[in-house]
């Protein structure tokens, strides 16, 4: 029993709207108000009221701490609009409710008027609740999935991504089967097929009474039938398509920060092929910009570091004087190339073509003559890195040379 | 015969411009799409590229470091407006932006490391480059009055590739 007037206490919501509307916003996200956040909030506001929150009944104590009395609860959600969406499970318990009564009501039609009456009552209250739960999901759900695409709580990404997905996977996709056109199942058909039964009720029945409570019930379910539809069209043509972009855009930021992260984007990624201009002219207002681009492309933007291998190779050294004493004791060397490979073979075991080469260059010496074969014959020196095609050249002494 | 405006095409095209559906010359690609498939490829090797929204040549030689900057740019473009609570999409294909904002976007972003490293985007004067030259230059932004730019729909082949490592990815992981 309230020892408050029913006047007194809208009298004093209306006063202290602001305040109860802060203890709401509290309960919404912490779903409960503690000891010390209703101090903070009568201080806040400089009221002392707590004495009345508990004789309007406004408050119920939780423990030591507080919740909104449900009642009151309800009302600021609907006022406000800012209704907690329900779990497909919640509205679905309506669903039940629903097809159990038509069951009743069809299969035991003729017995007693009283609980036939009783029953229609109790359905047209189940389907007013249902079309109250879908049409306030369909708010929070929308107002939720807004505040999400325009991020006003700034979340991070990842959270945002997580908040998306878990919309769509728990509450809308559920939601949109209750509310399928095309599902033989859904409780939107299971409201056609009511409609339809107490259309023909309303007509076909005996006892006035009946028929009239068939005609109410045909009544509300054609501005029930009619809500929900809009509800359907609403999730199909707003809500889905906004989460699927919300999804969408999860993809592209998912890929730009793979892009990104770790540097990938100078690493093996290849961006996509854009045409490398090479016609130009002088007068092209974009000359600039084209000779810089036509530079940067050979241009690596990392640093590269080379890192040379110690080599245990151990470096030869080309001992000129004692190759010539070898080649002046052969000669003449019918074959002076052959001779440079036969001299350095000797030595190491590992023929390079560096070393031979450096062996070779003993023909530049000043001392010696050279003849090409007179057939002008070719020999062919193989390596392990190709073959090499030379002349047959004879070497000698020159005669005038002073030792 | 050949169609009407084909110098202007070919000169775009050849150019390194990106034909998009808000110019004249994109219904004219579209309607002789199969003859310029065949003129690029039999006159110059060059493959013509198309989306619904833009027409592209490519050939095997590549500007790997430009392509590379315009990814880079997107990228954090696109990723600076969503932490801005901004929907990139909608702000690529239909704001403008003022060039101080663009490169206050790059230049206060978090990806700190890859802005340094990329010469055209590590100081003011570089970032203004790439969008008002590099980018005008190939038809992916548009110049309007007060250094104000828009994009063109070309952005789409830079952000759709970013988009698309991702789907490598998931579908690398899952193979």
């Amino acid at each position: 029993m309230f020892k408050s007037e029913p006047k007194t206490i809208l009298q004093f919501l209306a006063t202290h709207f602001d305040l109860l509307r802060q203890l709401f916003e509290i309960q919404v996200k912490n779903e409960i108000i503690l000891k010390g956040q209703l101090v903070s909030t009568l201080k806040e506001f400089g009221n002392d009221i707590e004495n009345q929150l508990f004789e309007h009944k406004l408050l119920v104590e939780q423990n030591d701490d507080y919740v909104i009395n449900q009642p009151y609860f309800v009302l600021f959600e609907f006022i406000l609009q800012q209704f907690k969406p329900l779990l497909p499970e919640e509205i679905e318990k309506f669903g039940q409710s629903i097809r159990a009564l038509f069951l009743n009501i069809k299969d035991d039609f003729e017995n007693d008027k009283n609980l036939l009456l009783e029953r229609i009552e109790a359905l047209s209250s189940e389907i007013k609740k249902f079309r109250d739960a879908v049409t306030n999901n369909t708010i929070s759900l929308l107002n939720e999935s807004r505040e999400l695409k325009a991020n006003t709580g700034k979340i991070e990404y990842q959270e945002k991504v997580q908040k998306a997905r878990y919309l769509i996977e728990y509450y809308i996709i559920p939601l949109n089967a209750i509310l399928d056109l095309n599902h033989s199942q859904s409780i939107y058909n299971e409201l056609l097929a009511i409609s339809q039964f107490s259309n023909n009720k309303r007509f076909d029945y005996s006892d006035e009474s009946i028929r009239r409570q068939f005609e109410k019930l045909y009544n509300l379910l054609r501005q029930v039938v009619k809500d929900i539809s809009q509800q359907s069209t609403i999730l199909s043509n707003e809500l889905l398509p906004l989460l699927d972009r919300i999804k969408t855009e999860s993809e592209y930021l998912q890929g730009f920060i793979f892009y990104l992260t770790n540097m990938n984007c100078y690493k093996e990624i290849k961006p996509p092929m854009l045409f490398n201009t090479t016609r130009d002219n002088l007068y092209n207002p974009y000359i600039y910009e084209n000779t810089k681009e036509y530079f940067e492309q050979f241009k690596n933007e990392e640093d590269v570091f080379i890192e040379e291998e110690p080599t245990d190779v151990e470096q030869w050294i080309f001992n000129k004087s004692e190759y010539k004493s070898k080649l002046n004791s052969k000669l003449p060397v019918t074959d002076f190339f052959s001779w440079c490979k036969a001299a350095i073979e000797n030595e190491k075991v590992d023929f390079d073509i560096d070393s031979y080469f450096m062996v070779t260059s003993l023909i530049f010496e000043e001392e010696y003559e050279i003849q090409q074969d007179e057939e002008r014959q070719s020999i062919s020196i193989k390596t392990k890195r190709g073959e090499f095609i030379m002349p047959k050249l004879q070497i000698n002494q020159i005669k005038n040379v002073s030792e | 015969m050949y169609p009407n405006k084909h110098k202007e095409i070919v000169t775009s095209l050849m150019d390194g411009k990106f034909i998009t559906i808000d110019d004249s010359t994109f219904d004219i690609l579209n309607e002789n799409q199969e003859f310029y498939l065949e003129y690029f490829d039999k006159s110059f090797g060059f493959e013509l590229k198309n989306t619904q929204e833009f027409y592209y040549l490519i050939s095997d030689e590549t500007n790997e470091n430009t392509s590379r900057d315009i990814s880079i740019f997107f990228s954090i473009l696109c990723y600076e407006l969503d932490k801005d609570g901004k929907n990139f999409m909608d702000e690529l294909g239909y704001s403008d932006f003022h060039i101080d904002e663009i490169v206050d976007y790059i230049k206060s972003s978090t990806w700190t490391d890859v802005v340094k490293a990329n010469n055209q985007l590590k100081d003011t004067d570089s970032i203004k480059r790439l969008v008002g030259s590099t980018m005008l230059k190939r038809n992916i932004a548009v110049k309007h009055s007060d250094d104000k730019y828009s994009f063109t729909k070309a952005y789409r082949l830079f952000i759709d590739f970013a988009r698309e490592l991702i789907k490598k990815e998931t579908n690398e992981a899952n193979a």
